[in-house]
């Protein structure tokens, strides 16, 4: 999926960190942005995702690291010298100046000649299709129309960068979904690199070209969005952008030990040795069923299973599975299981996995609650298991 | 009890309506509307020649005059100096932040009287810092610069406290959006900042003259109170009142009454003008 030359960055951030007091928000961020591209920082809520913005639009000051717009150290330049465009949640548009005034505030205090101002002004007005709207005021437009002049206001004085903060949070549903696609074909005519953050993974596969996973403070993984869906490097990723089973294995020659299950695979013999604890990552439509023991031909089977749940969730079916694969050695880590903590004091992860089948699959061949099943994978990744040697 | 449950259950009509309003209203009737009313009344009760020839005295309109003046210095100057505090007391965060905003706010709640009292004993021939200038021919008491001085105290936080209410509540994004496309502080708060007081900054000049034209305990310590140099418009009510020129204090008292009545009439139907986004 990633195009075998990267262009020349547009923008980079060089090792970012940032402290707020003692409290480390950041720390070590490095990424680069090509002209044209779009980059998604995807993160929960106190990931740092706005830091990162707001230090490359110079609204804070990082503790360490640069940033380079266009080959320029901008880091010690205030906001206003850096020449970015910075799309705010809320949009920040001037509420006493129309539409057209708000798109051609930085042209004017630039102090550009009228003509010149007016001719841009027109040209932004039509490629953001607001031109009967250009008398208006903010507050008489609608959220979609109020962000599509923010983005005009920031192309007028032709960005080093856009950053988008957050863009849809304050839309609905509906209006989030077509507001997107409309701003990325909008994006990709004016060919500026754009930054956007989100906590929405959805939101995030769909708009960037690539994206970031931020996790307190630190990148898990920047890929495109195939990769990071589908090849995730962290159990995090995984389980962030979407519904992930995670089960432990042990690596053994030319297969995978999942209790007493086995998968064939051949892993990179420079990651992972004979006998290391490894956690298989799968997605739950990356699982195939089969009614009784035996899986369709030729797909390999990872093991047998009850039918515990089955829950029509529009368009798809959910099925929650028991594995039968008791028995088999069990990884010894050293790492406290994270399920310690909850009130469950089985391993859930371990046995219980969630698998969807699409609705032409799931009329074609009910399943029902306590039937057995065979269940086989069509992809999986295998992730190396922190503290265990 | 019974009727009026019974009349408002048959006509569908609640009593409870037009009789808490006209309570209010015979409330309000000795209350406001009469006093008002007599300034009126008695005004023009010898008609309008003399209500208009005690208007035309040189004297009285004098006193309007200088009224005005200074009112309108000091709400310049408390406006701005409004503008400002709001700005540095809501935009930055320091030790004492809090002890300043109360300070501002304290000379409402000081009578008037005793604000021209204090100024007095700063400025005056005998006064703290009075003492030294006087020699020095510098001597602002009773002249119209006092009576300056002393409105600028009285009305001190009225316009700070319209403004800074909404420097609170506008969105720093906002300032920030202004920064990141190229502004500079100044023209950030030139064309973002100040537009959106616009609303706060009239009416907080409107309150603030309507109140210092009409202050009397501080200006009558400070000016001294003589006719055609120092006489603002109350001074001379209350001097002429003193005379037994019942007449000559009653048309001004007619002019301040109007005045009052047209500024907040202007506050109150303005009103949606002035916060229009």
């Amino acid at each position: 999926m990633q195009s075998p030359h990267r262009p020349a960055a547009a923008a980079s951030v060089v090792g970012i960190s940032k402290r707020f007091g003692k409290a480390s928000v950041l720390e070590n961020i490095s990424f680069d942005v090509a002209e044209g591209e779009v980059l998604v920082l995807l993160g929960a809520s106190g990931s740092g995702k706005t830091t990162i913005l707001r230090i490359i639009a110079g609204l804070e000051m990082p503790y360490t690291g640069k940033v380079i717009l266009h080959g320029r150290d901008v880091t010690e330049l205030p906001a206003r010298e850096r020449g970015v465009g910075v799309i705010f949640q809320s949009y920040a548009l001037f509420p006493k100046m129309t539409v057209e005034k708000n798109i051609g505030y930085g042209l004017r205090i630039r102090k550009r000649k009228r003509k010149e101002i007016r001719e841009t002004v027109n040209e932004l007005l039509s490629l953001v299709q607001l031109e009967e709207h250009r008398k208006k005021y903010p507050s008489q437009l609608s959220g979609g129309q109020q962000q599509r002049v923010a983005i005009a206001r920031t192309l007028a004085y032709k960005p080093e960068v856009l950053l988008f903060d957050e863009p849809f949070g304050a839309l609905d549903t509906q209006t989030r979904v077509h507001l997107r696609r409309e701003i990325r074909a909008l994006l990709k005519k004016v060919n500026v690199p754009s930054i956007f953050i989100t906590h929405d993974q959805e939101e995030a596969l769909e708009l960037g070209d690539r994206v970031a996973v931020l996790n307190v403070g630190h990148i898990e993984q920047i890929g495109t969005p195939f990769e990071i869906y589908n090849q995730p490097a962290t159990e995090y990723v995984a389980t962030f952008l979407g519904a992930a089973n995670v089960l432990e294995a042990i690596v053994r020659k030319e297969f995978l030990e999942v209790g007493s299950a086995r998968i064939p695979a051949t892993l990179d013999k420079e990651k992972f040795r004979e006998g290391d604890c490894v956690k298989i990552v799968f997605r739950p439509e990356d699982i195939l069923l089969n009614r009784g023991d035996l899986p369709r031909s030729g797909e390999p089977r990872l093991a047998t299973a009850r039918i515990e749940e089955v829950a029509f969730v529009g368009a798809y079916e959910r099925l929650r599975l028991r594995l039968d694969i008791s028995g088999g050695e069990e990884c010894k880590t050293d790492e406290t299981p994270f399920y310690l903590t909850t009130e469950t004091p089985e391993r859930p992860s371990t046995k219980s996995i969630i698998a969807t089948r699409p609705k032409p699959e799931a009329s074609a061949t009910r399943l029902h609650v306590g039937e057995k099943v065979a269940v086989s994978l069509t992809s999986f990744t295998v992730l190396p298991q922190k503290g265990t040697k | 009890m019974s009727t009026v449950a019974a009349m408002r259950h048959v006509r569908g009509f609640d009593v409870a309506r037009p009789l808490s309003i006209g309570v209010l209203v015979l409330m309000m009737l000795p209350l406001v509307f009469l006093p008002l009313a007599s300034i009126f009344i008695f005004g023009t009760s010898n008609g309008l020649d003399k209500f208009w020839g005690a208007l035309m005295q040189p004297e009285a309109i004098f006193a309007l005059k200088l009224s005005m003046a200074t009112s309108f210095w000091a709400t310049v100057f408390n406006v701005i100096f409004g503008l400002f505090a709001a700005y540095v007391l809501s935009r930055y965060n320091f030790w004492g932040r809090n002890a300043l905003i109360v300070t501002i706010s304290l000379p409402t709640a000081i009578p008037t009287a005793v604000a021209g009292f204090a100024l007095l004993l700063l400025w005056g021939p005998y006064g703290t810092l009075g003492r030294l200038l006087t020699p020095h021919g510098f001597q602002i008491m009773f002249t119209a610069g006092a009576i300056i001085l002393a409105n600028i105290f009285v009305t001190f936080p009225l316009a700070f406290g319209v403004i800074k209410p909404v420097f609170d509540t506008m969105s720093r994004s906002l300032e920030e959006a202004s920064a990141t496309i190229g502004a500079t502080r100044w023209q950030t708060f030139w064309h973002v900042t100040l537009p959106s007081l616009r609303g706060a900054i009239v009416s907080g000049a409107l309150l603030t003259f309507a109140r210092a034209v009409g202050e009397f305990g501080s200006t009558i310590l400070v000016s001294g109170n003589l006719a055609g140099r120092t006489q603002t418009a109350p001074l001379y009510i209350f001097a002429k009142f003193n005379e037994g020129q019942i007449e000559a204090a009653n048309a001004i008292a007619i002019v301040l009454a109007l005045f009052s009545f047209l500024i907040f009439s202007v506050l109150f139907f303005a009103r949606d003008w002035l916060d229009v986004d």
